[in-house]
C-alpha cells in the first residue's frame, strides 16, 4: 500500500474549514502531523499561521477534535514539558505536541524549547518554517533568509531585504543531543510522514521535526505553485532534507545536481529586487551548509 | 505529637508545600528564594518527596511548566523574587485568567535599579490586579501554615484561582525560628486531592483551551474572576477557621487586629515589618495613647468590609508602606486603605514609606509614626504627604 492510501485511511484530527489562505502547505503539513499522532494527542499550537486559522478555535468553536490550547509565543516547550511530566507521572502515554511557526520556535520561544531539549523532556516539536511572521503581513524572523523582502526588511535605496542569513535551527536542535531532529517538505510527503512516525515513537527525550514551508501569500507567488516551490528548495540544496537519530546525521534526500538557487529565488516576488552579490552569498551559504552536513554524515556513519 | 523545628523562612516555607504534596515542582533559584529550591532538590534527593521535580531554564518557563502541569489536572508549587516574578509577569497574568489554582510563595524582594537583592514588598504588590490572590504573611510559623492553607484556598470550587503566599526577603527568609510542623496525616486530612473539571487538557475528554475570544465573552470571563475573588474572601476565613480548629493556630483570615477594640490612633502594616509596629503600639499603649494596628494579611481579595469596620470612628490612620508608587508619591497599600474609607467621615490619613532595598524599620522609627498619627488625628489635619521612615537622615 503507497503511502497516500496509508495516509488517507487515518482520522483527520483537524475539523474542515479552517480558514488557512490558498495553497498553504503548513495546514497541510499539520493535517499531516496530526493523522499520524493521532487521537491520543495533546496539541499546543502557539500565536501564528495555524492559530491564526482558527484550528484552536473561535469563541466556543474548535477547529480541532482533540485537546488543544494556544501556548503564549514564548512558553510552548515548557507548557508542553509540564503537561508530559504530569502524564508521565500518573503512568499515562500521551502525545504532547506542539505545532509551532519559526517565530514562536526560532525566536520568542528558542530559550524554552532550549531548556527542555537540554533536560531531555519527552515532547514532540514540530516547527512550521515559512520564514518569517506571516500571520501579520510578513515580518521578519531569525528564519528568514538573506536578501528576502519582509514588511520589517524593506527594499529602499540604502537596503534591500534582510542582511543577515537564516538561523541555522535544524542544525541546532540537533547539537542538544536530542534523540530525534529531522528536516522535512512537503513536497517529499512519504519522507515526512515516515519521519513524523518516527518522533511519535521517541520516548527518551525531545523530538524535533523541522519542516520548510512556503507561503503563497507572503513570499509572492501563484498558490497552485506552493509544492514545486517546496521542491525548488530542496532541489537547490537550499532547505536540505536530512535526519539525527541517536547522534547519526543521515541525508535523506540527496540532491546530486542541484538546481541554481536563482531558478529558486527568483520563481517568487520576495528575492525579485536581489543583487548578483547576494546570489552569490546564498549560493556559497548554500554550498556551504551542505558540505557542512556531508561532513556530519560521513563523520557519524559507524 | 507536634514536631517543633528551628527553620528560616524558606525552609518553613519548603515544608509546608512538601506537606501539601504537589504533583509538580518547578522552580528557578534566585536570591533571597535559592535556599526553598535546594530543599527541594535534597528532598527528592533524599527520597522524601515525591513530587516530579523539573529544573527549568527561567522562571518564565518554571510558571509555563506549571501552566501545562495544572492544565493536565496535577498540584503544583513554585516560588520566586522580584527580577524572576518580572520575568514571570507573561505566563502570570495568565495562570490567574485561565483560574489554575497554582500556589506560588514570593520571597518579597525589591525591584532593581538600582541593584539590590534585599527585602521589600514592591516586586509583587507591583502585580496586584494580575488576578492572583495575594496573602502577606509575617512569621515563619505563618509561611509555613499559610502555605498549606493557599492550595485549600486556591482549589476551593467556588474560587479556582492562583494564590501567593509573600514573605520578607532576608528578614523571615534567611532568619531562623522555632516552627511547628504539623503531621503529615493531619495534613493530608486537611487537604483533599486535586480533581480539576473546569478546565483540562486530556485527550479522554478533548477540550480547546483559550480559543481567539471576542471582548463579550471576555467581560463574562472577567467577571466571573472578580465574583471568584469576592467569594475568595469568605473562603480564606472558612479556611482559616478550619486550620485554627485543627491545628491550633488562627491568624483570623483577611487581616489581624491587634489591640483595636478602643484604639484611636491606627497604624495599618503588611508582611514582617508589622512585628516592630507591634511593640511600637505596646509601647504608645504603656504611654497612654491608644495605639492600635491591623496587619493585612489579604491584599486580593482585598479585605474592604473588615477595613471600613475596623477604622470607621478612629482618630486617625497612619500605613506604614515599604514600597512606592511613583506618581502617586505614597506607597501602594496607603492608597488601597484610602480609597476603601473613601465613604467613611473624614478620617485622617498618613503615609509612610521607610524600610526600602532591606533598610530595617526599627521600633523608634514605628513609634515616631505612631507621634506623627496622634499629631494629625489631634489636629483633625489631613497630611497626605508622604513621611519617610528612615534611620540615618543624613544618607
Amino acid at each position: 500500500m503507497s503511502v497516500a492510501e496509508n495516509i488517507a485511511k487515518l482520522d483527520d484530527m483537524v475539523g474542515p474549514g479552517v480558514t488557512a489562505c490558498l495553497g498553504c502547505n503548513a495546514e497541510l503539513s499539520m493535517r499531516m502531523a496530526l493523522k499520524v499522532f493521532g487521537s491520543n494527542t495533546i496539541v499546543g499550537i502557539p500565536p501564528g499561521c495555524m492559530g491564526g486559522v482558527q484550528s484552536v478555535g473561535w469563541a466556543d468553536k474548535t477547529g480541532m477534535k482533540i485537546p488543544v490550547f494556544f501556548p503564549l509565543l514564548d512558553n510552548t516547550a515548557s507548557m508542553l514539558a509540564g503537561i508530559k511530566k504530569y502524564y508521565e507521572r500518573v503512568g499515562r502515554d500521551v502525545n504532547v505536541v506542539a505545532f509551532a511557526g519559526d517565530g514562536a520556535t526560532v525566536d520568542a520561544g528558542f530559550q524554552a524549547l532550549s531548556g527542555a531539549a537540554e533536560r531531555g523532556d519527552n515532547i514532540i516539536y514540530v516547527c512550521y518554517d515559512n520564514e518569517g511572521y506571516m500571520n501579520t503581513g510578513f515580518q521578519r524572523s531569525s528564519s528568514t533568509a538573506l536578501g528576502s523582502w519582509t514588511s520589517t526588511t524593506p527594499v529602499g535605496s540604502s537596503t534591500k531585504g534582510k542582511v543577515s542569513h537564516k538561523k541555522d535551527m535544524p542544525m541546532i536542535m540537533a547539537m542538544h543531543d536530542i534523540p530525534y531532529m529531522a528536516t522535512a517538505s512537503p513536497a517529499y510527503m512519504p519522507d515526512m510522514i515516515k519521519k513524523l512516525e518516527k518522533a511519535k515513537n521517541v520516548k527518551n527525550g525531545l523530538a524535533y521535526v523541522h519542516i520548510y514551508n512556503t507561503c503563497a501569500t507572503g513570499w509572492g507567488y501563484e498558490s497552485e505553485r506552493s509544492i514545486e516551490i517546496c521542491r525548488k528548495g530542496v532541489q537547490s540544496r537550499f532547505t536540505p532534507i536530512y535526519e539525527f537519530e541517536n547522534g547519526k546525521f543521515s541525508l535523506n534526500i540527496n540532491i546530486k545536481k542541484p538546481i541554481p538557487i536563482e531558478d529558486f529565488l527568483f520563481s517568487m516576488k520576495k528575492y525579485k529586487h536581489i543583487s548578483e552579490d547576494q546570489v552569490k552569498d546564498l549560493q556559497r551559504y548554500t554550498d556551504e551548509k551542505w558540505e557542512n552536513l556531508l561532513m556530519l554524515c560521513n563523520a557519524t556513519d559507524k | 505529637m507536634k514536631q517543633r523545628k528551628v527553620v528560616d523562612g524558606n525552609h518553613a516555607a519548603a515544608l509546608g508545600a512538601l506537606l501539601s504534596k504537589p504533583d509538580v515542582v518547578a522552580a528557578y533559584p534566585i536570591t533571597p528564594q535559592t535556599p526553598l529550591v535546594q530543599h527541594f532538590s535534597q528532598y527528592v534527593a533524599n527520597g522524601v518527596m515525591d513530587s516530579t521535580i523539573v529544573e527549568p531554564e527561567s522562571e518564565h518557563s518554571a510558571m509555563s511548566i506549571l501552566t501545562g502541569s495544572s492544565l493536565a489536572g496535577g498540584r503544583t508549587f513554585t516560588a520566586t523574587s522580584s527580577q524572576g516574578l518580572a520575568l514571570m509577569y507573561e505566563p502570570y497574568f495568565r495562570v490567574s485568567t485561565m483560574r489554575l489554582p497554582i500556589v506560588m510563595d514570593i520571597v518579597n524582594r525589591e525591584m532593581i535599579s538600582p541593584q539590590s537583592v534585599w527585602g521589600g514588598p514592591q516586586d509583587s504588590l507591583t502585580l496586584r490586579d494580575a488576578g492572583w490572590i495575594q496573602i502577606y504573611v509575617e512569621d515563619n510559623q505563618e509561611i509555613l501554615d499559610m502555605t498549606i492553607q493557599a492550595f485549600k484556598i486556591a482549589e476551593h470550587k467556588d474560587v479556582l484561582l492562583p494564590v501567593n503566599i509573600c514573605y520578607d526577603g532576608f528578614y523571615l527568609s534567611h532568619m531562623t525560628e522555632g516552627v511547628y510542623v504539623p503531621e503529615q496525616d493531619e495534613v493530608t486530612e486537611f487537604l483533599p486531592p486535586y480533581r480539576p473539571t473546569h478546565v483540562k487538557l486530556d485527550p479522554e475528554e478533548p477540550m480547546a483551551v483559550d480559543p481567539l475570544t471576542p471582548g463579550n465573552y471576555l467581560q463574562y470571563y472577567r467577571e466571573l474572576h472578580m465574583q471568584a475573588m469576592d467569594e475568595a474572601k469568605r473562603v480564606i476565613k472558612e479556611v482559616n477557621d478550619e486550620f485554627a480548629k485543627k491545628f491550633g493556630r488562627d491568624y483570623f483570615g483577611l487581616v489581624e487586629p491587634y489591640r483595636m477594640d478602643d484604639a484611636e490612633f491606627v497604624l495599618v502594616t503588611l508582611g514582617s515589618l508589622t512585628g516592630s509596629a507591634r511593640v511600637a503600639v505596646d509601647l504608645a499603649r504603656e504611654k497612654g495613647v491608644k495605639a492600635g494596628l491591623i496587619k493585612i494579611r489579604s491584599l486580593r481579595p482585598f479585605p474592604l468590609e473588615e477595613i471600613k469596620e475596623l477604622l470607621k470612628d478612629r482618630k486617625a490612620v497612619g500605613v506604614v508602606d515599604r514600597n512606592v508608587s511613583f506618581g502617586w508619591h505614597t506607597g501602594i497599600v496607603y492608597q488601597e486603605i484610602k480609597s476603601a474609607i473613601s465613604d467613611l467621615d473624614t478620617v485622617p490619613t498618613v503615609p509612610f514609606v521607610g524600610g526600602l532595598g532591606g533598610e530595617d524599620l526599627t521600633t523608634e522609627l514605628m513609634s515616631d509614626a505612631i507621634d506623627h498619627v496622634v499629631k494629625a488625628g489631634k489636629n483633625s489635619q489631613i497630611e497626605n504627604k508622604t513621611i519617610w521612615l528612615i534611620n540615618d537622615k543624613g544618607r
